[in-house]
């Protein structure tokens, strides 16, 4: 019935949704995880509060860009009342394009010489 | 155990558990929905992020994890709040203009039958023929304002999933809808005034016709989505057999083909607010 999202009009996309994507595109995590996984990859620089996680998963859940999953990467040391999400087709499109956008913009601030050096932990100047 | 809340280890250090029972009162700040479907997740996030912190700084990291999350709260709290407003006024709105354009199409068909026994015999205003006018005028009125609210409510509910076809049509309709008003307004005033009535009714039901094809193919509605069609082509289809002359003597339509018009328009605009009311909750779908 409802009618299937083009991934290009997701774009650009918060901060937040883009982390969270990112988070999920190697396998299913429960919510702290998906922090835990934002945090360590850009060393604590990105921090996101219970709502802020949450409003977004709800957000991301209702666009189809993740949906719940059933699994259980160790049943015996997880509380089965945590939620586990895994990105969705759509999902995996959306951050492929946003990643490319993300990609064109650098390789324009490579062009322009704003970018000092490749690979700098400082990427603009 | 309220909504939200989680059980707190008991051989969690004291500032983490009192941390952990405050948030979780705290969280019913959020709109009940919202926390009924996400407190209890929010909280054990919480926790964890707690834990981990008291861990690594003690009071220090505690401290900067409250600053953090304060304003965490007051940001998604206000937001959600938003959200939420937004989605109940549109999912009300297009409840509600489901109802008007059912209304609005018994009132039209009312309005028209009940005009039609009118013998327009120009008897002074006065008796029952003064009776069948002030009806016919009431409900045409009343109905065309009540079609143009729901095809309002339509557009807000449905233009999404309509693509960019459907929902231009949808305003199409709309403002054929309101020019139709306008014609009903001045209908003492202005000698084209028929003309604009029914050239704006005309107009929006076969815009509304068209937009069936659309329904249709792209499943617009969860079931019925001919209903536009059917409300749509009864009155162009009797325009045609009057234009073309099926009673050869008046060159107007006969009248079972009248009736016929009106009560497909009728039933078609019933069935389309049925299912506006119907399906009002599920045509709200935020953005990520």
């Amino acid at each position: 019935m409802a009618e299937v999202a083009q991934p290009e009009s997701f774009l650009p996309l918060t901060p937040a949704v883009f982390h969270i994507l990112l988070a999920l595109a190697d396998g299913e995590k429960h919510g702290y995880a998906i922090m835990q996984e934002v945090e360590g990859a850009t060393e604590g620089r990105v921090q996101m509060g219970p709502g802020t996680l949450y409003g977004s998963i709800k957000r991301m859940l209702a666009a189809g860009l993740i949906e719940e999953s059933d699994d259980r990467p160790d049943p015996t040391l997880d509380d089965e009342r945590r939620r586990y999400y895994r990105q969705t087709g759509l999902g995996r499109k959306v951050l492929r394009m946003e990643t490319e956008r993300m990609a064109e913009l650098m390789a324009l601030a490579r062009r322009k010489h704003v970018l000092v050096g490749f690979g700098s932990r400082s990427i603009l100047t | 155990m309220p909504e939200g809340a989680i059980r707190v280890n008991p051989w969690a250090p004291g500032p983490v558990d009192l941390s952990v029972r405050v948030y979780t009162w705290l969280l019913s700040a959020y709109p009940g929905r919202f926390r009924a479907e996400y407190g209890h997740h929010m909280a054990q996030f919480f926790r964890d992020v707690c834990r981990r912190d008291y861990d690594r700084g003690g009071l220090t990291g505690m401290a900067s994890l409250w600053a953090r999350t304060s304003l965490d709260l007051i940001r998604t709290t206000v937001e959600e709040h938003i959200e939420r407003g937004i989605d109940m006024s549109r999912e009300s709105f297009v409840r509600w203009s489901g109802w008007a354009l059912m209304a609005g199409a018994v009132l039209f068909a009312a309005g028209l039958i009940i005009g039609s026994f009118d013998s327009f015999d120009m008897d002074p205003i006065g008796g029952v023929d003064a009776v069948y006018e002030i009806s016919q005028a009431v409900g045409l009125a009343l109905g065309q304002v009540l079609f143009v609210i729901g095809l309002l409510g339509l557009r807000a509910g449905y233009a999404g999933r309509s693509g960019s076809l459907g929902a231009g049509l949808l305003l199409l309709a709309v403002v054929a809808g309101i020019v139709s008003l306008g014609g009903l307004l001045v209908m003492n005033s202005i000698e084209v005034a028929w003309q604009i009535w029914m050239g704006g009714f005309v107009a929006m039901t076969l815009t509304l016709a068209v937009f069936g094809i659309v329904a249709i193919r792209r499943k617009v509605f969860s079931r019925w989505n001919f209903a536009p069609i059917l409300a749509g082509v009864g009155l162009p289809l009797l325009f045609g057999i009057g234009i073309a002359g099926v009673d050869s003597v008046s060159g107007q339509a006969p009248e079972w083909g009248s009736l016929l018009a009106v009560v497909m328009t009728s039933v078609g605009l019933i069935l389309v607010g049925y299912r506006m009311q119907a399906e009002a909750g599920k045509t709200a779908a935020p953005a990520a």
